[in-house]
């Protein structure tokens, strides 16, 4: 019988909890965290992780080597999986904000920190914003449907980049989205 | 040490790249080559690593790699503002770029 592949979710608390163990702090960030946040909305393969502090190219290829994933080019892999964890360049922000409380998601006894759903909604809408990317609308739109996300900061964070009017078609679309879902 | 100009980014390439793209917005390395008059493979190797630093983005569009400045680069607002003053050092650069046309033109109208 074929084996069942490690859900997203999976891996990365995986990921999380080997980085973690190796005194690595990390945060899921990206189409992986929206995916985790929108319970599979969206489905990716790329797990980006923003790093924090001082880490040397050895810690992190040994951490990440001790659950089986080795480095090509710029990206870790491994063989059993479609996944590939990436490090892109940091601070962690979601635009010019960088003032942001990442949240922990555990499973038995791994955790995995990641961006809050208010954060990773809008890192979705900062895409639709700049690049009218409707995919990121519907994932952002998922977010928010499963989530108590903060309107208030997302509607000030959007008006402030002078994306009034994009925030009121995404309010408008969860709004749709909620009394369809409604019996 | 003479130098010719400034490369605040790491090299001269790079600079060029970023404050041709404040200018233009949008490019793709082939015309910000001919822009920039560096060889195709230094301005390919400058966006390869702005990009892997977050400064720039990449998105096909048709068969096209068209870059930009990274819209969610976290210091967005002070690299454009950096940019433009660089730009002012740069009057080749900037005539250059003022010869492309970005306008649209209706099919078929001669050029």
């Amino acid at each position: 019988m074929k084996r069942r592949e490690p859900t997203l979710r999976a891996v990365a608390l995986e990921v999380g909890q080997a980085l973690k163990e190796a005194g690595i702090q990390a945060v899921l960030t990206g189409g992986a965290c929206a995916s985790i946040h929108s319970r599979g909305a969206y489905s990716s393969i790329d797990l980006d992780f923003v790093l924090s502090g001082r880490v040397t190219q050895v810690s992190l290829d040994r951490a990440m080597a001790s659950i089986r994933f080795h480095r090509h080019r710029d990206r870790y892999v491994r063989e059993d999986l479609p996944y590939f964890v990436e490090f892109p360049p940091g601070p962690l922000a979601v635009g010019g904000d960088t003032n942001l409380a990442p949240v922990v998601l555990r499973s038995g006894s791994r955790s995995l920190r990641l961006l809050s759903p208010t954060d990773a909604c809008r890192d979705r809408l900062a895409a639709f914003y700049h690049w009218s990317d409707r995919q990121s609308l519907a994932v952002a739109v998922a977010i928010a449907l499963r989530h108590r996300v903060l309107w208030k900061r997302i509607r000030s964070w959007s008006t402030a980049g002078g994306a009034g009017a994009r925030f009121e078609e995404f309010h408008a679309e969860v709004k749709r989205a909620r009394s369809e879902q409604r019996p | 040490m003479v130098v010719l100009r400034s490369s605040p980014f790491g090299n001269a390439n790079r600079t060029r790249v970023l404050i041709a793209l404040s200018l233009l917005t949008q490019s793709y390395a082939r015309e910000l080559s001919r822009l920039i008059e560096t060889p195709l493979s230094g301005i390919q190797g400058a966006l390869r690593t702005l990009e892997r630093d977050g400064l720039v983005v990449g998105r096909m569009v048709g068969r096209t790699r068209v870059f930009e400045i990274n819209p969610r680069y976290f210091a967005r607002q002070e690299l454009e503002q950096f940019l433009v003053r660089l730009r002012e050092e740069e009057p080749e650069l900037r005539s250059a770029v003022e010869g492309v046309r970005r306008r649209p033109r209706r099919t078929g109208k001669p050029l």
